[in-house]
Formats: structure tokens, C-alpha cells, sequence
């Protein structure tokens, strides 16, 4: 029944233009990975891996594109319940790399099962909005759909990885705004959201600069995270201050209702916790990159002069590039992470201007492509798991291109299907299958 | 389209993001890779760079007759390239064991270590090494990586002190010097520039074009391969007017001279070119150019650099009394027979001056005036004169002016007469002519002055700009510049006042107090002088001309020896050994010898050490010996590479 093709065998089972360019992409990155780790002591190591990742995708997209799709809503809890387990196994039986607890060792290779983690919570969100599709515009719903995800993202912080949930989170809300849900619902989230990323922000900002501790205000506010009496004033502080907004509303006629003020308070409050959480959660090297992004002049050899030396390899590529294989900045060592995060960088010096146009071409038609299986869809669940599977490719673009192209902060977020990461090729094509899936069925009837 | 309870804009809206977003990047990559590009390859080809400079051979400098007096010769360098040892304790064991073996003290090549860290440049430690130092070294080279040992051309002057004064000396460049020649590409830090001299006046020429290795490197620092090897261009060659043998009579003389300070020029009257130029005391330049150590920098604060042949300022004493004479005849207010009794002393009324004699030199008239250098004679010759002639003639002879001579910071002496004292507001007493016609009081000249106006008497009244540069020819063989004679003003006299001074002149050798400089079978015109001295003993002047019979004159030349006492006796010889170096080969054989010695041994002085050899001197080493050093120099560099 599992194997059984939906809609008889028709010409078009395949979306073969996504199918090419997946193809396509993963031949430049090859090559880019393979000219980048050439001068590397593990480039055997790399090499090698790659090449074990490589067939093991396909595996993957071919398994997942002949199972329907529908299986996965039938059986969500499995789904749910696996990646929530593969996550909590990490914990226990991970390494440490990096200062992070988030991968398996195995013989051959590492698993980090958070990339797989991410495909099952598109499956159960989408799921989730399916089913509750008619209540989308109520904040329960939405709520519902954070409090479903929340137990994953809980479990990424403590790994910790950041980049994870910098991934992880945009791609929820992104459904959520598929599905229709109230912009001033998702803006409550996304304040919230901020406001959890905005302490940390101001009390890295408060250590660079010590001379604000000077003004009593600043230095009550740097003392809050020490959980005293100042703390209990903060949250009553937060409380009166959203009541008296309301009563002066209600003085002056206004129909703003007193759930706005009350929500308001209690988003500051919420968000107050989890940022003194997320503070306390943050690993050395990710506050230095905090620090880093806050003032790059503090560390100029360090995630700074990395970010510039990329740049420098991206500028002195040109028009045409210097050729593959012969990139000074990549093969010397000058950029950083050249196989992960910043492939980009190698395909730039080494291709051109061409090179990346080309990269941002075929991103941009794959994004395309799934838009177009989204809206080919035969139901509602297919049509949002696309859109979560849209949402992801959409966010890595943004974020590894505004990284490398000096608009939004350092962070490591690789290109999928470029950079070198076995769990992320894996994860990255079992998605597309899961499109694939979808696109392949989407004239069988229910 | 199934029914899904969704708008689908929600979708188109996400799309609409990515092509907004897209164009965003899109703008961004036309900016970065086209508009940038230039900027970023520049960096990039930077970053990847390590240059080891190697500094191109100066060009040499060499006498009329082909004598090297500055060359070079390859010399070995410790190199070091920050690399990826560059922790504190890798840099400090480093420079432990190279001190152990350089004998450097241990915090200097430390510092010069974390500086070449810090700048992220191949740093030299050690220049100049010796052979036994380069092979302990050899072995750090495995130790350590970073460490090399790389040849390069040195600055050399074979003969040492040999005409260091018209040579200078090449050293480190200073900050003022960095502000000048650093915006020159071809110059480094710690490349040597001219200080003095030569070196610094043709810095241009000489210095030649710096070539080096072009390393690639890796973000570490470490060594990657070579990228390109570009080959330095030597400078241009300089060739003197100046002549190896005059040069080393002059230098010789003054060295076997009773306080071995002074100066001797020597100019060719017929172009003005110097044929010999030489200053007491003098110093080694190869002492400059090696790596700056406490040692030089004790050696910089007492440098004799000072050149008294262009900077030393004199009272010319008697040796004026050819201008005195001059102004007298041809103003014609005295006639040459009209004769003066000399009974030692003169006396002006209000103060009685001496003639050197004590004796008196009884009745004189201008030839026995001249030969025996009479005081009394020229008092009685000044007042008829007047001192408005003969302040005119000696400005007509170029006194308080600078020769002209291209070299920095030349002294114009002084001139003293009625017309200055006027313009300074002051009276001129008779004793003023009486001082003024002797030469001496307020007058100051240089010695290259004296001999410039020798070779003016000698030529007819030319005044020729004095050169020293004949050619400088660059590396291709090509003449960048010629040496000129130039005009710079001519004295018109009558020719029987040329006559007239030009026999007083040769009297004075013949049988006058320059006999010392007399050669058999040359016409030497001469003049002895003494410059009154009142912080010490007399400074002794002679200035010379001397001509084969039947022809041109050949040679000019000054001698000042300061504190000599008497021109006759310490000057004079210089003279004459000079002027027998310039003529060389060209004076009848043999016979001379024992004539030279028994004149010599009759004279005051008591010279009798000095020998005809001596005063042909040879220049320090035989030429043939110079052009195979050159010629090493060079198979040791090209294979050195």
C-alpha cells in the first residue's frame, strides 16, 4: 500500500528541473569542497565522507520519494516521538566537538541528528496546521504550534546549537505564515523571539563598554540576571507599568483591548527569562562571536578577519575567477571553514562573478521548483510540508549569502547541497524526496 | 486547484521575499566581484606575498684611470620570516641560540623578532656573516623553520680611507631620510642610502634597482613555493675625473706631513676637472655599512667628516700676495723695477709690522720681492696700490665665493677690503692694507678656492666650475651624465702682468722658499704661504702650477697643512710629489733621483725621508687586483642566487 504509485504511472513523476539542479549543485560543490580541503592534513577524511554522504542522500530521496507523503501525517507521533528521542539520545551518548554536544560518532562518520530533527518538525507542524486549519487565525492555534516545537528547540539550546534554532525557528514561522496564521499573532512570537535574543545582545554590549555600569540604571539592569530582589521589581515593574498604560488607554477612549497590555507584559517578562536562559546557555566561542558581531574591531583576527578574508576571496574572484582549483585565498588557509560555511567564498574566487550568479540561479530555481510542488500539491498537508521545506532552503540562502556578503551577522549556517556535511546532505535531500513525494503524487485523489 | 482552506498568497508573498532578497545579493555580488575587484585581487595577491628583498649592487665609483673606490662584494644575511613558530617561547629559544652564535646580545634579536611578527615582514638579524658563523648557522636553518640565510651585494670600499671625503659612505636611513626616500617603491626600511659625498649626491644613480623573491605563503606564513624570482639591475657607474695616483700623492703627502691634517686639490686648468682632492683627517666608510651596532654608533658621534679642502676657511697668508701683485701691475700703479728696502720690519707710525725675516731682506724689487716672499716688499707694494685694487682684484679672483664645486655645504671664505668695511659702517686703517696685502687679517679662503685660482694663473685667467664626475654610465653601458667644463668668469689682464707673475712664480721654485717643489725638466710656478694662526701654530699653504716646457699647464694644485708652520718646508714637498704623480711618464728619466733628494735635504723642513718613490706613490693595490675582486663579485652573486 506504501509502494503503491498513486495517479498511475505518469510521464512527469519526477520534477526533473529541480532534480538537475539538486544535480548541479552538488557537482559545484564537489568541486569546490574538493579544490578548498586539497591543501588539508584531513582531506582524505573530508573527501571521503563526502563521498559516503553523497550516495546516501540519493538513498534517502529515493526511499522517501516513493513512500507517499501521507504516511508521515498517519504516523506524526512516530515522527514527533523519533526526532525528539534522536535529539535526547545526543545528549547522552553524543561528543563534544566544539563545545557543543550535538553529534553522533559513528565508525565512518558523525551523524548530528538536528538536521534530521528539522524535517521531522516540518512533518509534525504541518500536520498540526492541517488538522487545525480553520482555527488558524486564533492564538491558541499558534500558540499550539509553538508549544509543539518548543521541546525541540529546548533541546537544541542544551546541546547547545544555536545555529540550529536559528535555522529551526524562522522555518516554524514561516509555515505558520503559510497557513495563514494572524500577522499580529506571528509578531507577537517574532517580539518575543527578539526580545529572548535582545537581552543577551544588551548584556554582551554592557561587558564591552564597562564605563555604562557607571549610571545606576544600567548597572541595575546588568545585575537583573543574578535572580534577587531586583529581579522581582523587574517583573512587578513590568506588570504595573503595562496597567497604568492600560488605564491611561481606557482614560483616553482609546478601544485598545487590555489583553494587548497584559500580552505585551507578558511577552517582555517571558522573553526576559528566556533570554537570561539562553545567556546562561551560551558557550564561550558563541558569546565571542556575540562580541565579535557587536564590535568586530575587538577581536581582528578572529570571526571578524574571517568574515573580511571571505570577502576578500569573493572580491578577488572577478568576473571570470581565478580558475578552479587555483583560488590563493581559499587553498592557503586565508578563509576559514572554506568547506562548510563559506563555500561560497571558494565558489566565488575560484568561478567569478558567473560562479556565484550561477549558485544564486540555481537556489533560486529550486526555490521555485518547490513553491510550484507546493501549489501542485493534492492536499493541504503536502502544500504545507512544501512550504516548510521552502521556508528552510529560503532561510540558509538568506543566511549563509548575508553572512558571506557582509549583511547579517556571522553565524555557522552552511549552503545545503554546496558546503561539505554528511547529516545535512543526507537531510537536505531526504527533504526533497519528501517534495518530491508530493510532487509525484499530486494528481492521486484522496 | 484543491481546496485547502488557504489563501496562496501567503506563498507568493515568501517568493516575492526571495526575489526582492535576490536582487539584494544580486547588487551586492556586482559591487563585491566587478566594481571591487581590483581592490580585493590587490589584497588578496598581498595576503599571499612575502617578499624577500634583495637589494641591488650600488654602482661603483672609479678613478680617471679605472681604480675601484667603492665596489662591492656579496655578503651573507640572516633572514627570518615570521612563520608559524611564532609563539613567545619558540621565538625566544630562537633568538637564544642565534645570540649564542652571533654573538648579538640575546634582547636585540629578540625585539627584531617580535617585530618582524608584529609587522608581519622578513626581518633581517644579522648581516654580514662570517663564513665559520654562516655554517654554525646553516644547521638553525633545519631547527627552525623561518630562518634563512640569503646573499646579498655590500657596499666596499677597497682602499679604506682612500678619498673618503669625495666618496661619503652609505648607512641606515634615518626618520628625515625615510620621509624622502620612502615614497620610493625601489627603497626599504632597512635600506642603505648615501650619507655624505658621492654616495648621497648620486644616491639616484648608484642606488640601481632593487630585485627580490616574491614568496607564496599561506595564512600561517609558512612557505609555499616561490612565486617569481626578479632580478636586481646594479646601479650606474661613476667615473671621477679624479686620478688614482694624484689622489694617493695628495693623501700620502698629507699623511707623512708633521701633524697629518690639511687638504690638497689638485685641478686641471685647462677644464677645471679635479684631479685630486684630498682631506686630513679622514675615515674608513666600510665601517658604516654594516649592520648598525653600538660600536658605529659610538664611530658616527666622531666621524671626521669634516671636508677642509671645501669647508675648511683659512687666512691664504702669502700665497695672496699673487692677487696683491696683480692689482699692483695691473692697475699700474708701481712699477715691477722700483725696488723697497726691507730691514725686517715696517713701520706704519702707529705700530710696526714684521716682515718674516727678522733679518731683513735689504733691497728688493718685485722678482726678488716674490722669490723670497718679502713682507716689507708687499706693505710698500699695498699702500702705492691701494686696497680698493686690490680688494677689487681678489673679488675678480673669486675669493668669497664658493667654487661650485657639486658638493653640499661648501664654504665661500671672506673677503676683507675698504668697500666691505664701508658697507659694514666701519673705518680701514692703514694697517688693514698692510694685513690685506700679505694676506692676512679678516681674509679667509678655502683651500679648493687657492687652487682654483691657481689654475687660473696658470691658464690665462679662466675660471672653470671644478668637476669631479666625468661619466656616469648605467648598467646597459649607456652615459647618463657627462662631466663639463664650465666658464665661470675669466680675469683680463695684460699680458705682461701674466708674464710678469707667472716668472716671480717659477722664480719662487727655482730659487725662492718653493724651492722643495722643484722638478727637473718641469716649469712648476709656485707660492709658498703661512696663515697666521692665533689658537695655535701657523697653518702652511702652497699652491703650485706646473707645465712641460713648450706646453699647457697641466696641473693646478693647493696644499694646505694646518698647523705645518711653514709653507716652504711642509707644504711645498706635498706639492711637488703631487705634481710628479700628474705627470708621470712624461718627465725624463732617472738623474732626478739624487737631484730631488739633495734639493730637499737643503731645505728647512728636514724632509730627507721622502724619496722619489714615495713621491710617485702607487695607489694602495695594483689595479689587476681590483678588477679580479670586481670580477669575483659578481660569479659569487650570480651564483649566490
Amino acid at each position: 500500500m506504501i509502494f503503491t504509485p498513486s495517479g498511475g504511472f505518469k510521464k512527469n513523476r519526477v520534477d526533473w528541473i529541480l532534480f538537475f539542479t539538486v544535480i548541479a549543485l552538488l557537482t559545484l560543490g564537489s568541486l569546490a569542497i574538493f579544490s578548498s580541503v586539497a591543501v588539508l592534513p584531513q582531506q582524505a577524511r573530508i573527501i571521503r565522507t563526502h563521498l559516503i554522504a553523497i550516495p546516501l542522500g540519493f538513498a534517502a530521496f529515493a526511499v522517501i520519494w516513493s513512500l507517499n507523503y501521507q504516511i508521515f501525517q498517519d504516523q506524526w507521533k512516530f515522527v514527533y516521538g523519533a526526532a525528539l528521542l534522536i535529539l535526547l539520545g545526543v545528549l547522552i551518548f553524543g561528543v563534544v566537538d566544539k563545545g557543543s554536544r550535538s553529534w553522533y560518532h559513528l565508525s565512518l562518520f558523525s551523524v548530528q541528528p538536528s538536521e534530521f530533527a528539522r524535517i521531522a518538525l516540518i512533518l509534525v507542524i504541518a500536520n498540526y496546521l492541517d488538522k487545525r486549519i480553520t482555527r488558524i487565525r486564533e492564538f491558541p492555534v499558534v500558540l499550539g504550534a509553538i508549544f509543539l516545537s518548543l521541546p525541540v528547540f529546548l533541546l537544541l539550546i542544551k546541546q547547545p546549537d544555536f545555529s540550529a534554532v536559528l535555522i529551526t525557528l524562522p522555518v516554524v514561522l514561516i509555515m505558520l505564515f503559510a497557513a495563514g496564521a494572524n500577522f499580529f499573532h506571528l509578531s507577537v512570537i517574532l517580539g518575543y523571539s527578539f526580545i529572548t535574543a535582545l537581552f543577551p545582545v544588551l548584556w554582551t554590549v554592557i561587558t564591552l563598554n564597562p564605563e555604562l555600569l557607571e549610571s545606576p540604571v544600567i548597572n541595575y539592569f546588568f545585575h537583573l540576571p543574578d535572580f534577587g530582589w531586583n529581579t522581582l521589581l523587574f517583573v512587578a515593574g513590568v506588570g504595573a507599568a503595562a496597567y497604568l498604560l492600560w488605564v491611561l488607554s481606557v482614560k483616553l477612549y482609546s478601544n485598545i483591548s487590555g489583553m494587548f497590555f497584559a500580552g505585551a507584559a507578558v511577552v517582555l517578562v517571558l522573553g526576559f527569562f528566556s533570554g537570561i536562559m539562553v545567556k546562561n546557555q551560551m558557550k564561550d566561542y558563541q558569546q565571542k562571536r556575540l562580541k565579535v558581531f557587536l564590535s568586530p574591531e575587538s577581536d581582528p583576527r578572529g570571526a571578524g578577519y574571517n568574515l573580511l578574508q571571505a570577502r576578500i576571496a569573493i572580491g578577488s574572484g572577478g568576473l571570470f575567477g581565478k580558475g578552479i582549483f587555483s583560488g590563493t585565498q581559499s587553498r592557503l588557509g586565508f578563509v576559514p571553514e572554506r568547506h562548510t560555511d563559506f563555500i561560497l567564498a571558494v565558489i566565488g574566487e575560484e568561478l567569478g562573478f558567473w560562479g556565484t550568479m550561477l549558485v544564486m540561479g540555481l537556489y533560486v530555481l529550486i526555490l521555485g521548483r518547490l513553491k510550484a510542488c507546493a501549489h501542485l500539491a493534492r492536499d493541504r498537508f503536502g502544500y504545507l510540508v512544501n512550504c516548510g521545506i521552502f521556508g528552510m532552503f529560503m532561510v540558509y540562502f538568506f543566511i549563509n549569502f548575508g553572512m558571506l556578503l557582509g549583511l547579517s551577522p556571522v553565524a555557522g549556517v552552511p549552503l545545503p547541497l554546496l558546503s561539505y556535511g554528511g547529516s545535512n546532505l543526507v537531510a537536505t535531500l531526504m527533504a526533497l524526496g519528501l517534495a518530491q513525494s508530493i510532487y509525484a503524487r499530486r494528481y492521486a485523489l484522496v | 486547484m484543491i481546496e485547502r482552506g488557504i489563501s496562496r498568497d501567503r506563498l507568493d508573498i515568501l517568493w516575492l521575499c526571495v526575489a526582492a532578497v535576490g536582487l539584494v545579493f544580486f547588487l551586492r555580488l556586482v559591487n563585491l566581484q566587478i566594481l571591487m575587484h581590483t581592490y580585493y585581487r590587490n589584497i588578496a595577491e598581498k595576503n599571499r606575498t612575502q617578499i624577500l628583498p634583495q637589494s641591488a649592487p650600488r654602482g661603483r665609483i672609479y678613478t680617471r684611470d679605472s681604480a675601484a673606490v667603492a665596489a662591492n662584494k656579496p655578503s651573507f644575511s640572516l633572514i627570518y620570516f615570521p612563520g608559524r613558530l611564532r609563539s613567545v617561547d619558540t621565538m625566544d629559544k630562537i633568538a637564544a641560540s642565534l645570540a649564542r652564535r652571533l654573538s648579538v646580545p640575546f634582547e636585540e634579536l629578540r625585539a627584531s623578532l617580535y617585530k618582524a611578527v608584529k609587522k608581519e615582514a622578513p626581518m633581517r638579524l644579522a648581516e654580514n656573516l662570517s663564513l665559520k658563523a654562516m655554517f654554525s648557522l646553516s644547521e638553525l636553518k633545519t631547527l627552525y623553520e623561518g630562518i634563512d640565510i640569503i646573499v646579498e651585494a655590500r657596499r666596499y670600499y677597497p682602499f679604506g680611507n682612500y678619498l673618503s671625503h669625495l666618496t661619503g659612505y652609505i648607512s641606515k636611513m634615518d626618520a628625515k631620510e625615510w620621509a624622502i626616500y620612502g615614497k620610493n617603491k625601489n627603497y626599504s626600511m632597512d635600506s642603505r642610502v648615501g650619507k655624505t659625498g658621492l654616495e648621497k649626491k648620486y644616491e639616484k644613480n648608484l642606488k640601481g634597482k632593487d630585485g627580490g623573491i616574491y614568496l607564496e605563503v599561506d595564512a600561517r606564513g609558512k612557505l609555499n613555493r616561490i612565486l617569481e624570482s626578479r632580478k636586481w639591475a646594479p646601479g650606474a657607474d661613476i667615473y671621477l675625473t679624479v686620478d688614482s695616483k694624484i689622489q694617493a700623492a695628495a693623501e700620502a703627502g698629507l699623511k707623512k706631513s708633521s701633524t697629518s691634517r690639511g687638504a690638497v686639490v689638485a685641478i686641471d686648468p685647462r677644464s677645471g676637472a679635479v684631479l685630486a682632492i684630498a682631506s686630513m683627517p679622514d675615515y674608513d666608510p666600510n665601517r658604516f655599512v654594516s649592520y648598525s651596532d653600538e660600536k658605529t654608533e659610538d664611530d658616527f658621534k666622531e666621524l671626521p667628516e669634516f671636508n677642509v679642502a671645501i669647508q675648511g676657511t683659512y687666512p691664504p697668508g702669502s700665497i695672496f700676495k699673487i692677487v696683491s701683485a696683480v692689482a699692483a701691475f695691473e692697475s699700474g700703479r708701481l712699477d715691477p723695477a722700483e725696488a723697497f728696502f726691507c730691514p725686517g720690519y715696517y713701520d706704519a707710525g702707529s705700530r710696526v709690522f714684521k716682515c718674516w725675516e727678522k733679518k731683513g731682506h735689504g733691497r728688493m724689487d718685485f722678482m726678488q720681492g716674490l722669490t723670497h716672499s718679502c713682507d716689507v716688499y708687499f706693505y710698500n707694494l699695498g699702500l702705492k696700490t691701494g686696497a680698493l685694487n686690490i680688494e677689487k682684484y681678489s673679488r675678480a679672483f673669486r675669493l668669497g665665493m664658493p667654487t661650485g664645486i657639486p658638493l653640499p655645504d661648501e664654504k665661500s671664505g671672506n673677503v676683507f677690503g675698504p668697500s666691505k668695511r664701508a658697507a659694514r659702517k666701519s673705518y680701514w686703517f692703514i694697517g688693514d692694507t698692510l694685513n690685506l696685502s700679505i694676506g692676512q687679517g679678516e681674509l679667509l679662503v678655502t683651500p679648493i678656492q687657492m687652487a682654483q685660482m691657481a689654475a687660473a694663473v696658470a691658464n690665462g685667467g679662466v675660471f672653470w666650475r671644478p668637476y669631479y664626475v666625468e661619466r656616469v654610465v648605467n648598467s646597459e653601458g649607456k652615459d647618463v651624465f657627462k662631466g663639463k667644463p664650465e666658464l665661470l668668469s675669466k680675469v683680463v689682464l695684460k699680458d705682461s702682468t701674466w708674464a710678469l707673475i707667472r716668472d716671480g712664480l717659477k722664480q719662487v721654485v727655482l730659487e725662492g722658499t718653493g724651492r722643495a717643489a722643484k722638478i727637473n725638466g718641469v716649469e712648476v710656478f709656485g707660492k709658498t704661504g703661512t696663515a697666521q694662526n692665533p689658537h695655535g701654530k701657523d697653518h702652511a699653504w702652497f699652491v703650485a702650477f706646473a707645465r712641460l716646457p713648450g706646453e699647457d699647464s697641466e696641473i693646478a694644485v693647493a696644499v694646505l697643512v694646518e698647523y705645518g708652520e711653514h709653507g716652504a718646508s711642509s707644504a711645498a714637498p706635498i706639492a711637488r710629489d703631487v705634481i710628479k704623480a700628474a705627470l708621470r711618464g712624461k718627465l725624463p728619466e732617472r738623474r732626478e733621483k739624487s737631484q730631488g733628494t739633495g734639493q730637499r735635504s737643503e731645505v728647512r723642513g728636514q724632509r730627507s725621508e721622502v724619496t722619489a718613490e714615495d713621491a710617485g706613490a702607487e695607489p694602495p693595490t695594483a689595479q689587476s687586483g681590483l678588477e679580479e675582486l670586481s670580477v669575483s663579485t659578481t660569479a659569487v652573486l650570480e651564483e649566490g642566487r
